[in-house]
């Protein structure tokens, strides 16, 4: 079943043909890797975006937000080991060693959870900027997505998230429509969530952006990043909520709006566990993990 | 026309309605398919509608029976509808219509457990072994397939 070519010319020509690659076939190790690397993120992130979910449990008002909220943690949960399973299938490290490079803070996962959500708030801000931006690099990597198996996980995960942003609309229409309080609790949300949500997408795509050429994303950065502004800006101004750009302006001509210069210097500072909140939010699951050491170790002995 | 003719159509409407409801997680795949209809009663204009759920505390309730609410409102002739979730008959995968099966297999890779038989890779036919007993939902579980290694998600009782 395993299929191999001969050089990188021949795999690309093949992966530019439509070309889907299975875990049995021998891709080049410059592919392998950075698929690998990719999936590794994508399961981190989902695995940090669970355990903040949980957080958030008993603090959550209501018993139909709590069902929600306890419902997604479980997806993002079993999303992230769907995908470490997926990860780890391609040889390059295990599962085990995935979480404890995680946990020993050498690797990445995506920017927005390394931020402190402060209020309830904050909880539907993220429901409603965070999956949204989430929601729609997924879908770019799923729609031409070469790698096989990430694919078809994707796709389940995708419909999963459509059900979290409805979920994330009934919980922001809520709030928008509150006291006043509320409004100013979810402005001061929005005020700390708009920018880290922006910068999920990242920074302009290079030219010759790898996971573009192996058709792993199929569309680029601030392609994405645009989309999410031109739908997120009007709509937060027609919930009557400010959006925290000082430089935001509306071309007339290209009737599209702009936020203005982006400081990247946040990003960076996540992507090297020196975010507001990352030592907290690893330290924490680090714990976790050891807490529940003996149950591994339990289930281990049982199956043995 | 008889009245009790009258409401027979209607139903068959409202049935109608009600099959086009997919389910919040699996777009494309629709409730009935999902085995969740359990009784319409159509009466005076008034649609009664019984619904199971696949598990008690599942989170979509709320939004598939608006779903449900929504459709048959939109049908001519009802003024009023009600939708319950029964606790009673318990949601089982027999349940599930070949159609459902099929979608969940083809568009979704997700396999479905009868029993205790041991469930099929939707991939490959191989037979699947259990990794969790519980995935993104308390109605899944994880297995791999032994033959071609997918990763497969389980809808099980």
């Amino acid at each position: 079943m395993s299929r191999s070519w001969n050089d990188m010319d021949e795999f690309e020509e093949f992966l530019d043909g439509g070309g889907i690659v299975e875990v049995d076939d021998d891709m080049p190790r410059e592919y392998r890797e950075a698929v690998f690397a990719f999936i590794e993120m994508h399961a981190n992130s989902e695995y940090m975006g669970g355990l903040t979910e949980r957080d958030w449990i008993p603090k959550t008002p209501g018993l139909r937000h709590k069902m929600s909220v306890l419902a997604k943690t479980q997806d993002e949960i079993g999303h992230g080991h769907l995908l470490y399973m997926v990860a780890a299938d391609m040889g390059i490290k295990t599962r085990t060693e995935m979480l404890e490079d995680l946990m020993a803070g050498k690797s990445r996962f995506h920017n927005v959870f390394h931020y402190k959500a402060e209020t309830w708030g904050d909880q539907v801000a993220i429901a409603f900027l965070v999956d949204a931006a989430a929601l729609a690099s997924q879908q770019a990597v799923f729609k031409n997505c070469s790698y096989g198996p990430y694919r078809r996980i994707l796709k389940r995960i995708i419909s999963e998230e459509g059900f979290h942003m409805r979920l994330g609309e009934d919980r922001m229409r809520r709030i928008a429509e509150g006291t006043i309080i509320q409004k100013e609790i979810f402005q001061g949300a929005l005020d700390r969530w708009f920018w880290p949500a922006l910068q999920l997408f990242g920074p302009d795509s290079k030219p010759d952006d790898k996971l573009l050429r192996w058709h792993i994303k199929s569309e680029r950065n601030e392609v994405l990043r645009d989309k999410w502004v031109q739908k997120f800006v009007p709509m937060m101004h027609s919930y009557g909520f400010t959006v925290p750009a000082p430089d935001l302006a509306f071309d007339d001509e290209t009737g599209k709006w702009d936020v203005g210069p982006i400081d990247w210097e946040p990003l960076k500072k996540t992507l090297a566990q020196g975010g507001p909140d990352s030592a907290r939010r690893i330290g924490e699951a680090r714990d976790n993990w050891e807490r529940t050491a003996w149950v591994r170790n339990a289930l281990n002995g049982v199956l043995q | 026309m008889s009245a009790e003719v009258l409401s027979t159509a209607q139903e068959t409407e409202v049935l109608r309605a009600i099959a086009l409801v997919d389910d919040p997680e699996y777009p494309g795949v629709s409730i009935v398919d999902l085995g969740l209809l359990e009784h319409v009663d159509v009466r005076n204009g008034v649609a009664t509608i019984g619904l199971i759920p696949t598990f008690s505390g599942c989170p979509a309730l709320a939004m598939i029976a608006d779903d449900v609410a929504g459709a048959v409102r939109a049908v001519d002739g009802i003024t009023t509808v009600v939708v319950t979730w029964l606790t009673s008959p318990a949601w089982s995968p027999a349940r599930l219509s070949e159609n459902g099966r099929t979608a969940l297999a083809t568009e979704f890779t997700v396999a479905v457990q009868i029993g205790s038989s041991t469930p099929t890779c939707p991939l490959c036919s191989g037979p699947t072994v259990e990794q969790s007993m519980f995935g993104p939902s308390r109605c899944r579980a994880v297995h791999r397939c032994e033959s071609c290694r997918e990763t497969v998600e389980v809808m099980r009782g």
